[in-house]
């Protein structure tokens, strides 16, 4: 263990550094991409509560990505709604949905869990690019929503430059690193892992672990959604491909995968490494290799399952744990 | 008082019959054995009681209340608890993350988990290891991390299956030493035993199980003599042993 | 009323075929117990080699059957050999780890976008070869005559699997694997030998689909995308592991998919479809067919 001045000194400068960077980074374009991967690591932070600390592996987070981002949409658009309320109505549904996925699929293991959310995801977007009408509200197929530009600031959650959008994503990534690490280390989080790990230990301890993983995975389709509006109101135009497409689950899992499922740290380690990847290779790649980025998430996930299975999180530490054993003069014995 | 009442309990899978009409009383502060050649059902009968799942018919009553219906983990907040005969450590974890899963079934603060896991690795001697990976430990710091586990709970009755399988002459002695200590401190004890040196020294009652029935119930000395139980179970060596 | 049968027919004989492609998997999911994610990607894969089999050669398309086949399952095999395989070395303990799911989504990625990346996004078809087109005309109805090779190749195959698996001693090893590893192995059969076998065959399996589809079917990077969740959730309503579940389970699919645009817009059958398969999740996840998993 660390000391635990040592510990909190580079959290407080990365965080400093988070909130400074705007003033440094001033290219609409970097910035774009620095929410990106603030959302992805949110995204993926959300995700890990399930399919890290819970052990199932969920594929189909899209679906409360798509639920977030139209329920405030059509709420916005059809009744004045502010979208921070949207927000939060989105984020209960998603939550009942994720308990309703959950009830059937978590007493069953491994794999039938993964394809019952993909399926529901795919079920969910194909159901959103075939009707233009969900009772009341309008979707508009395929066609999506657009968010008109009208007014902006904090209350209609629109902004004209990105900083705004900036600051509220790193605040919403941060509030959710502070609740999952609450979480791990409070009693659902143990029950979660021993749960995951070994089901028939954990109840003869006590544990009933389907409402545990029930509980995880409500927690997970709310924030999740979240994000959706966020995703919504950056963008200012949804549509199902672009909110709910089985590519977004996939980028989600791959980045907690590859950072390291399970631990605080890995989905924003996973998020930093890959969507940089991801962007430049768009960016400069995008017209003559096509796919490249996806080839080498395909590459770099099959590498780090053969080699390093628990993500890159797991060396990374123990690096920066000697490193900073070194710094603090090797006063720390080692443990 | 009765701690735990197994009455004419019968478990059948498909046409298999593992546990045929089986009563028996467990008192307070008793360490009871139930021994048996493998595949007797001894296994069957305490995932039965332990609630992994129903008795195909008979009852089980714990504490005066009748368990049908209550799953392990209702049962283990009701004040039962076990060890299994293959251990299952959460492996990836600490030896006091494991401890503290048990411990967070008497209460929902972290804090509190923590002195109550402390408190048992230290019975169990075990403190020097609380932060070794689980996955790593040898086999006997594994059989006593499944009972330190089980002790977190705080449990009123403790089912020990094979917690002696695989430990050396002098780890067994410890062990025995260990779960007499728990008795003394007032804890009623189930414990399904192979290794028949230890089940004799730890044992106030004995019940021996034989293709599922119950064929013997009483003092170790009582089983000792008893001539179905040589005949059926301990064979023609157990004179020579 | 005609037009229903007709629709029927077609259905029946087009599902065999995505029954087919669920063969593989569920070839390779009784014997390692784990779902490959890759599935369709290996679909793919066995499109592209036929096309060009037949493109380069001008032969009849089921004649690319005598490479596709064995390319296939050498490639199978190998992919289980180098990455599967150490997962299921260092994860003995586990009965169907996790990692596996993940490392065969890595490889659905990398194949697609490889795909991508050397053919590009166009949509291939071989114009020329003798089955395209044709059609089976019974009284007033019509029946698709590549479809009805793919019907018969599915049944053939399903056929010749159910053989091998019955009558040859590996098939016999294979069986014994799929049942209890840990039994066979004592036994003295290499079980990691098997599981490559095992991968190889499915592998070959998803590659005699990809025959089956080209003389009619666009080939193009993403298409096995769309056979990798059909395959899914035919192995699911058949019940995982089972050789006639696989077969059934794609007609039934395939019927929904022709008969429903009678009735509804063809988009909102696939909504059915998936719809039909949560409910098989929910209500009876062992399918028509499948053993009662303890998962």
């Amino acid at each position: 263990m660390l000391p635990s001045r040592a510990r909190k000194l580079p959290l407080v400068l990365v965080a400093l550094a988070a909130f400074g960077l705007p003033l440094v980074v001033t290219s609409a374009t970097y910035l774009h991409i620095l929410i990106l991967l603030f959302l992805y690591a949110y995204l993926t932070t959300s995700w890990n509560l399930v399919g890290g600390f819970a052990g199932v592996l969920p594929l189909g987070h899209a679906a409360f990505v798509g639920i977030g981002a139209y329920t405030s949409t059509i709420l916005s658009l059809q009744y004045g709604v502010s979208p921070w309320i949207g927000m939060f109505a989105g984020a209960l549904i998603a939550a009942v949905v994720g308990v309703i996925i959950g009830l059937p699929t978590f007493k069953m293991r491994g794999a039938y869990f993964a394809l019952a959310t993909i399926a529901f995801a795919e079920g969910i977007r194909v159901m959103f690019e075939n009707i233009d009408h969900l009772g009341p509200f309008q979707i508009n197929g395929p066609r999506g929503l657009q968010i008109p530009p009208l007014k902006t600031g904090l209350v209609h959650f629109m902004f004209a430059d990105k900083e705004p959008y900036y600051y509220i994503i790193l605040v919403m990534l941060a509030a959710v690193l502070a609740l999952t690490w609450a979480i791990s280390r409070s009693k659902l989080g143990f029950y979660l892992v021993a749960g995951g790990e070994e089901p028939e230990a954990a109840q003869a301890l006590g544990v009933n672990v389907a409402r545990a993983k029930l509980a995880a995975m409500a927690m997970s389709s709310f924030l999740t959604a979240l994000a959706g509006t966020f995703w919504a109101q950056f963008t200012l135009y949804i549509h199902p491909k672009s909110v709910m497409s089985l590519d977004i689950s996939f980028e989600i899992a791959f980045i907690a995968l590859i950072g390291g499922r399970g631990s605080i740290a890995g989905p924003v380690l996973g998020a930093l490494l890959l969507r940089p990847v991801s962007d430049f290779s768009r960016i400069y790649f995008g017209d003559t290799l096509p796919g490249l980025h996806l080839i080498i998430f395909g590459v770099v996930l099959v590498l780090v399952m053969l080699f390093q299975p628990r993500g890159l999180q797991e060396p990374l530490t123990r690096f920066y744990q000697q490193a900073m054993r070194r710094l603090s003069g090797g006063r720390e014995a080692a443990p | 008082m009765k701690v735990l009442e197994i009455k004419k309990v019968r478990r059948y899978f498909g046409g298999i019959k593992a546990v045929e009409n089986f009563s028996l009383d467990v008192e307070e502060g008793a360490i009871v054995g139930l021994i048996g050649p493998n595949g007797a059902g001894k296994s069957t009968l305490f995932n039965c009681v332990a609630g992994v799942f129903p008795p195909t018919a008979g009852e089980i009553v714990f504490l005066g209340e009748r368990t049908a219906g209550l799953k392990p983990w209702d049962l283990c907040r009701r004040g039962l608890a076990r060890t299994f005969q293959i251990v299952k450590p959460f492996a990836s974890r600490s030896v006091l993350y494991n401890v503290m899963v048990g411990a967070f079934a008497g209460t929902a603060r972290r804090s509190e988990a923590e002195r109550r896991a402390l408190e048992v690795l230290e019975r169990l001697r075990m403190v020097k290891i609380k932060d070794a990976r689980a996955g790593n430990l040898t086999i006997a710091d594994r059989k006593r991390l499944e009972i330190a586990r089980a002790l977190a709970t705080r449990p009123r009755l403790l089912l020990l299956d094979e917690v002696m399988a695989g430990l050396r002459p002098t780890e067994v002695d410890e062990m025995v030493a260990i779960i007499k200590g728990l008795r003394d401190s007032g804890m009623t004890i189930f414990v399904i035993e192979h290794i028949m040196r230890a089940i004799m020294a730890l044992s106030d009652r004995i019940a021996v199980l034989h293709f599922g029935s119950k064929i013997a119930e009483g003092t170790p000395q009582e089983i000792a003599r008893d001539e179905r139980v040589i005949k059926a179970y301990l064979g023609e060596d157990y004179g020579a042993a | 009323m005609l037009f229903i049968i007709e629709d029927t027919l077609n259905g029946i004989l087009m599902g065999a075929i995505y029954g087919l492609a669920a063969l593989g998997l569920t070839v390779i999911f009784g014997v390692l117990k784990v779902i490959n994610f890759a599935h369709g990607s290996l679909l793919m894969v066995g499109m592209y080699v036929a096309y060009w089999a037949v493109l380069l050669t001008g032969v009849h398309p089921y004649l690319s059957l005598i490479v596709v086949v064995p390319v296939m399952f050498v490639f199978g095999y190998l992919l289980q050999d180098i990455l599967i395989k150490p997962i299921f070395k260092s994860e003995k303990e586990v009965r169907e780890p996790i990692t596996v799911i993940i490392v065969t989504t890595g490889v659905w990625y990398i194949l697609d976008n490889l795909a991508l990346l050397i053919f590009g996004p166009q949509y291939r078809n071989i114009q020329d070869n003798p089955l395209r087109g044709k059609m089976l005309e019974i009284g007033e109805m019509m029946v698709s005559v590549p479809k009805l090779w793919g019907f018969f190749t599915a049944l053939a195959t399903a056929l010749l699997i159910y053989l091998f698996l019955q009558k040859t001693r590996m098939g016999r090893a294979v069986r014994a694997t799929s049942l209890d590893r840990d039994a066979a192995s004592l036994q003295g059969i290499n079980q990691y030998r098997i599981y490559n076998i095992a991968f190889g065959l499915g592998t070959a399996v998803a590659g005699v689909a990809g025959v089956t589809l080209v003389p009619f079917y666009n080939i193009f990077p993403t298409v096995g995308v769309l056979f990798d969740i059909k395959c899914f959730i035919i192995v699911v309503l058949g019940g995982l592991g089972s050789i006639g579940g696989a077969l059934l389970g794609g007609m039934i699919i395939g019927v929904i998919e022709s008969v429903g645009p009678q009735f509804m817009t063809a988009t909102w059958t696939e909504a059915i479809v998936y719809a039909l398969f949560l409910a098989f999740l929910f209500l009876k996840p062992s399918g028509l067919f499948g053993v009662k998993y303890d998962w």
